[in-house]
């Protein structure tokens, strides 16, 4: 990244040459659909939600538009762990950048025999990010991390089987980001993702039903944007560990906001859905501002909103 | 079963647009022209672009078209306002910059048979415009456009004035044979003929009849919402006999089969 100094970053055992990362579940795991130059600036990429078992998804309407925003109704389709492991994995490293492993789990039984399954891989994978935060799906997902215990046992008992990096990406639904952020921190994790998707629905009123087949689904975009980031701001306020800043980023401007309140590195989803170069001009406009304010490097951004 | 033809990632790259041109064609539907600012590879046809207004963040996310024709320079799209989206669309005027992402997806490929015969439902008519334009100089192409009747009397004409010989039915009766585009296929159709859909899914079902009479092969283009048009967010997935696929990279065109294994 040429005229990007002073981007790389340490964040949560991770070393990331920008602090913007492609969050999970909005990019091809096939390396042959990328489009060229479209991971300009990106500094590590995040996996689709892994469950251990192949699933297909959500049946009926997956997607829908609302005000700046995108509800969707995936339900981790995903190939299962061992295929990831044995197909993807791999072809992921020619981004040549580090891979976060999104992990999704029904109990504690599939998070070990899950993490289990990574652990000869130890080497490809740049973090696994805990996904306590899916609200697409019956039974996981979002119901570990809206519970304190929950969230502790399953925090806890990943830092037991895996050594490597540990990110939990938290649910906006909890009553508490600050405390639940704590609980990561105090069992272990190296960093918290703040947050995942914020609950919301649709109705089609021409059938007079709900819109989706589960009735709610996960609102991502501009929209939740200021949301996020009052909720970054809770979190950064409330650990020592690096808090990701995610949810609708969608110009430099939003990047830099969640950095000054907080975050040590950003995750970009719904706006790659009609912007690659996002990740390229966030990069530009961190330098900018590490060198308007003659800053060391991204690092010392991180919450100068906080002074 | 799947179509043999290899989608390159590195082909469908962001753009950037202009529209140039905005015409109504008849009630609710639009044909714009929009100027690609680097230039494009020519889409294949059933190959599709995400566009939406540059800049503007709600509407948020592109819109999925086929181009109906294309020049090095430009894309020429046909649509009609079903929605917030559409109608955003359909208001802008000639000068304003749009975005475009594409081409995206696996269009129909070059076709193997001696006769091609195009099966179109209103809209679907849209990448078989481009379709005949190219091959009708090489071998017997029949179109076939399928709409409801009263009120579609402009868009047909339109369309009649791009494709010579274009075999119009309604289901009121009110424009060319009564009927719809289905039956007009299985009218025409002869033993080993090519046949392309693009339609509602009730009439790319029905295609299947054509199977019957000994049509060598059917290809459909499927419509799924859409968000990323690469592959990665996995909004347009759909079931079909080899598995969970996804609309904007595996398709838009299938081999009709693969889309309804158990329809006979
Ligand atoms: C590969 C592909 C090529 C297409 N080419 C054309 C074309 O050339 N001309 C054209 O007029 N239309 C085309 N479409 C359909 C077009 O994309 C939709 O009509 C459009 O996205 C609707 O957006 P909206 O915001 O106006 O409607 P919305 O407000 O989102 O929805 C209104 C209505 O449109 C339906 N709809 C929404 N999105 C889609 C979608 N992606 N596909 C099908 N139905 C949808 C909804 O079920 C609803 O009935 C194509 C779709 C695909 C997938
Ligand atoms: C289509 C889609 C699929 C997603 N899939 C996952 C997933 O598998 N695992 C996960 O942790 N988050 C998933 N997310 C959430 C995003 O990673 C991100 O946290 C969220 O969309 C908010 O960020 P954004 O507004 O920048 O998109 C998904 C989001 C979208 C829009
Ligand atoms: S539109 Fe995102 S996978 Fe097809």
């Amino acid at each position: 990244m040429p005229g990007n100094a002073g981007l790389h970053a340490e964040v949560g055992g991770l070393s990331i040459g920008s602090p913007v990362i492609v969050a999970s579940g909005v990019w091809p795991m096939e390396p042959s659909l990328w489009p060229e130059k479209a991971l300009e600036g990106v500094g590590a990429l995040c996996s689709k939600g892994l469950t251990l078992e192949p699933r297909t998804g959500n049946s009926g309407k997956r997607i829908c538009e609302s005000y700046s925003g995108l509800l969707n109704s995936i339900g981790l389709q995903n190939p299962g762990i061992d295929h990831f492991v044995k197909n993807e994995l791999i072809g992921l490293q020619t981004c040549d950048k580090p891979v976060l492993v999104n992990v999704s789990f029904e109990s504690i039984r599939e998070l070990a025999a899950i993490l289990e399954k990574l652990l000869p891989s130890r080497s490809l994978v740049g973090a696994v990010e805990l996904n306590v935060s899916c609200p697409n799906v019956s039974r996981g997902g979002m119901t570990w991390g809206l519970d304190p215990e929950g969230l502790e046992k399953a925090v806890s008992f990943a830092r037991k089987i895996w050594q490597g990096p540990l990110w939990v990406k938290l649910s906006p639904q909890t009553s508490s980001i600050g405390e639940f952020s704590r609980i990561c921190q105090d069992c272990g994790a190296q960093a918290v993702v703040v947050a995942n998707t914020w609950l919301g629905m649709a109705i089609d009123n021409d059938e007079e039903k709900p819109f989706f087949e589960r009735i709610f689904a996960g609102l991502s975009g501009p929209a939740i944007f200021p949301l996020a980031l009052r909720a970054v701001w809770e979190a950064a306020g409330a650990v020592d560990i690096p808090v990701i800043g995610c949810g609708g980023i969608t110009r430099p401007e939003d990047a830099l906001s969640m950095m000054l309140a907080g975050a040590s590195a950003v995750e970009v989803g719904t706006a790659l859905f009609h912007d690659l170069s996002l990740p390229a001009a966030i990069c530009s406009r961190l330098s900018a501002h590490i060198e308007a304010r003659s800053l060391g490097s991204v690092g010392e951004i991180t919450g100068r909103a906080r002074r | 079963m799947a179509l043999n033809v290899s989608v390159q990632g590195a082909e469908t790259s962001d753009r950037k647009g202009r529209i140039v041109l905005t015409e109504s064609v008849g009630r609710g539907c639009r044909h714009i022209r929009v100027e690609i600012e680097s230039g494009c590879c020519r889409p294949d046809p059933g190959q599709f672009f995400l566009i939406r207004e540059r800049g503007v963040f709600d509407p948020l996310l592109g819109r999925p078209l086929a181009p109906i024709a294309s020049s090095n320079n430009s894309l020429d799209f046909l649509f009609r306002i079903v929605g917030r989206g559409t109608s955003h669309m359909a208001s802008l005027p000639p000068g304003t910059e749009v975005d475009l992402r594409g081409p995206c997806g696996r269009g129909f490929p070059g076709p193997v048979k001696r006769r091609l015969i195009l099966v179109s439902g209103s809209l679907g008519i849209a990448p078989f415009l481009d379709a005949s334009a190219r091959y009708r100089d090489k071998m017997e192409v029949t179109v076939i456009l399928g709409v409801p009747g009263n009120g579609w009397e402009e868009f047909a004409k339109w369309c009649s004035s791009r494709v010579p010989g274009l075999r119009i039915t309604s289901d009121d009766g009110t424009l060319g044979n009564r009927g719809n585009a289905v039956e007009e296929a299985l009218s025409v159709i002869e033993p080993g003929d090519e046949v392309w859909g693009c339609g509602p899914n009730a009439m790319l079902r029905e295609l299947g009849h054509l199977f019957k009479i000994g049509s060598g092969r059917i290809l459909v283009s499927l419509e799924s919402r859409m968000a990323c048009g690469i592959g990665g967010c996995l909004g347009c997935s759909l079931p079909t006999a080899t598995g969970m696929k996804r609309v904007c990279v595996d398709g838009p065109v299938f081999e009709w089969q693969e889309i309804f294994p158990n329809a006979w």
